[in-house]
């Protein structure tokens, strides 16, 4: 495996701690403890009381995205004293923040100020509307679209992860009563994804605009590993591309299936989520010629 | 309409038992009729579609996903033994599953 090409993946949010891989990692808690106290200090918000099982934070937008990025952080730095050398990051929706300082391209708190800023001006931008996404397995994007036509929802396909597994962005109202018309029409699994952000839609333009003035005055630098686009599958090596890759993250749909097959197809043999769980791991089974997707973990035996 | 013979239920109970047992990293031994697919071996919707797209490939399957979603509301699927039970019928009747309701 040490002789595969290895890519590090940057899940967006944990949902879930029940198979934790740190817990085996010695070296993971004091290195997640020590970026968790930067974190804490930099942004001013309560992170330290954070615990895997008694205080996850999963229902604080805000604050998951800060551990998420911690987390992420926390894994690569474990992987990467031990020697492995990735060749290639990616963050999967906003996971591109620990993707970024995994890849040498802004600092540890440079990631928290972006984390920061854009959930500030997504909220200035959202503010008094309810909106919400949900995760639809098993119907196709014309079973999706037929659905809204049909039924006369304002949804946008907000990422593909297989022909089979999509994320929807809409009103909450809109996203609901989809939940309920895909299981009418045969959909393996409909729930929302308990977020209130119709991340990487049209309706966060706005919010992107005012984060643009952050990122192009921050200490931006060209990355050291290369960076996959999950916008449009382009490799980003310089610092003019990241920024704007960071802008557009916020309001432009991402295609998680079209990212892997370019990422195999481009000699990765070798995939590893830098979170708890391997949520992003089953997709790529789906891919041929697919190269393996293992926990972070496994990179170090 | 394929038949379904001895030999083609004892495959499809050990590929679903050797799915689960791989995707769930529990031993084969501990997989059984009753074992529920979600308390026991903590299994989703993922791993259905999996396993699906599995039993389509080898056996040249013509069914869409949303037959077998509209099927499995009315039966829904909990234990092993109930997929298997799904899996043979979905090999056996295909695109024409949900005529078995009527």
């Amino acid at each position: 495996m040490a002789e595969d090409n290895i890519a590090l993946v940057f899940p967006a949010f944990i949902s879930d701690y029940r198979d934790d891989p740190s817990l085996s990692v010695p070296a993971f808690p004091e290195i997640f403890r020590e970026y968790l106290e930067k974190a804490a200090a930099f942004t001013q918000v309560d992170l330290l009381s954070f615990h895997p099982q008694t205080n996850p934070m999963l229902d604080d937008e805000l604050r998951n995205q800060y551990i998420t990025y911690v987390y992420g952080c926390s894994c690569a730095e474990v992987l990467m004293r031990s020697g492995v050398r990735p060749v290639m990051t990616a963050g999967y929706s906003m996971g591109i923040y620990a993707a970024l300082f995994t890849s040498g391209s802004v600092s540890f708190e440079t990631g928290l100020l972006f984390i920061q800023k854009a959930y500030e001006a997504i909220r200035k931008c959202l503010s008094g509307v309810h909106y919400g996404m949900c995760g639809v397995i098993g119907l196709t994007e014309k079973d999706i679209r037929d659905i809204a036509g049909q039924y006369k929802l304002n949804l946008v396909i907000a990422n593909r992860n297989s022909d089979h597994s999509f994320t929807l962005a809409g009103s909450s109202f809109h996203i609901n009563v989809f939940i309920v018309k895909a299981h009418e029409e045969g959909a393996l699994h409909a729930r929302s994804l308990g977020v209130t952000i119709p991340y990487h839609t049209n309706l966060l333009a706005p919010a992107a605009r005012d984060l643009y003035e952050t990122v192009f005055s921050a200490d931006v630098h060209s990355p050291e590993i290369p960076l996959i686009s999950l916008l449009n599958q382009e490799l980003i090596t310089d610092a003019e591309r990241a920024r704007e890759e960071v802008v557009n993250n916020i309001f432009t749909p991402f295609n998680w299936l079209a990212t892997q097959k370019q990422m195999f197809l481009s000699g990765i043999g070798v995939l590893t989520e830098c979170g708890p769980s391997l949520s992003l791991r089953r997709n790529s089974k789906f891919i041929p010629g697919a190269g393996k997707f293992v926990p972070w973990n496994a990179l170090l035996d | 309409m394929a038949k379904i013979t001895e030999n083609t239920r004892n495959e499809v109970r050990e590929a679903v038992i050797a799915f689960f047992a791989e995707e769930c990293e529990a031993d084969t031994s501990q997989i059984h009729d009753h074992t529920s697919i979600i308390k026991d071996l903590d299994g989703d919707s993922l791993m259905f579609l999996e396993l699906i797209e599995v039993f389509k490939k080898r056996y040249n399957l013509d069914i869409e996903l949303k037959t077998i979603g509209k099927y499995a509301v009315k039966h829904p699927v909990q234990t092993i033994g109930q997929l298997i039970e799904m899996q043979l019928l979905i090999i056996e009747h295909e695109n024409r599953l949900l005529e078995l309701d009527k």
